[in-house]
């Protein structure tokens, strides 16, 4: 994401799992990617608003994204997580969804 | 001289001129032939729907004794069209309309085939209604560029369209592309369309920031942030 007036350094920090918020039986997750152009108050509102979470929820979701390059923003069934993932398209966030490993 | 956006009472106003106007008009115009989607939206969603997928309702399309294909069937053999889509697309669609799996081209074929024209639908839908929030500012009205609460979201998806199309013509794919565009910007030449190209990604970037924080109830940021 792109922050005006924060430093852009470069991302080194490899990722290696998504985040604990996942529970065993809803396999499937939506994540959201890192990219340039999304600005870090405008991701922080489209959690707000898409998904109704706690501001403070939206903004550690965010950081995430920005720091580590992606996060898990929600789990369940495929069906939800492509709902999820359309949705999130729409507001311009680069959303996949996959099978939880 | 171009105002950022501040809320007043139920609106959010910001102030931009005639030539910022027809800028900003012009860029979301090349979004949204980009993002044109096949079916029109004609205001009814479930007509929007239907046309969608790929399935008239008017009568004399209606050929007797034929079955539509079935949406809901995924075992029919269509990966062979399915996968000529992914060729000759603008890369900036790709942006736009980015694959909604990594990993696997099959599902994310598939869920493109059943989401990417409401996406066009929905994307252009938003557009439009920047494009005619900006028409409807005038000289007369002091170039205020006026959205009420439903046209906000959409004026902030549409700069965001404008914004990923804009950065995927300049290459912008990276933070670290980010950071060597700006870079550029100190030593490149008056002339150079990627100069006006990036300073123009860099009104939009303002003017989204000031329309996120207001429709958030904030405060533009602190520089020091």
């Amino acid at each position: 994401m792109f922050a005006p007036q924060l430093s852009l350094a470069p991302l080194t920090e490899e990722v290696t799992s998504t985040e604990e918020i996942v529970s065993p039986d809803l396999p499937w997750v939506t994540i959201v990617w890192n990219d340039p152009v999304n600005l870090m108050s405008y991701v922080t509102w489209v959690f707000e608003t898409y998904f109704a979470y706690p501001r403070a929820k939206c903004e550690k979701l965010m950081m995430d994204v920005h720091h580590k390059g992606r996060a898990v923003v929600s789990n369940g069934p495929r069906e939800s997580m492509e709902r999820d993932v359309e949705a999130l398209q729409g507001y311009g966030l680069w959303a996949t969804f996959e099978k939880d490993r | 001289m171009a105002r950022a956006f501040l809320r007043q009472k139920q609106h959010y106003v910001a102030l931009l001129d005639a030539t910022e106007r027809a800028m900003v008009a012009g860029l979301m115009e090349q979004t949204r032939l980009i993002l044109a989607p096949e079916v029109e939206s004609t205001g009814d969603p479930f007509t929007d729907l239907v046309a969608s997928m790929g399935v008239s309702l008017a009568i004399e399309d209606q050929v007797e004794g034929e079955r539509q294909p079935d949406p809901d069937d995924k075992s029919s053999g269509e990966h062979d069209s399915d996968s000529s889509d992914f060729t000759d697309r603008d890369p900036a669609l790709d942006r736009l309309l980015p694959t909604a799996h990594r990993g696997d081209d099959q599902v994310a074929a598939e869920f493109r085939r059943l989401t990417e024209e409401g996406l066009r639908q929905r994307k252009s839908g938003n557009l439009d209604v920047a494009l005619r929030a900006l028409e409807a500012a005038g000289t007369a009205s002091g170039d205020r560029v006026v959205l009420d609460a439903e046209q906000a979201p959409a004026f902030l998806m549409a700069l965001t369209d404008v914004r990923l199309l804009l950065g995927e013509r300049m290459g912008m794919r990276t933070e670290e592309d980010a950071a060597r565009l700006h870079d550029l910007m100190e030593t490149i030449a008056d002339d150079d369309p990627l100069g006006y190209a990036l300073a123009w990604y860099d009104f939009l970037t303002w003017m989204q920031e000031s329309l996120t924080h207001a429709v958030m109830g904030e405060s533009p940021p602190e520089p020091s942030v």
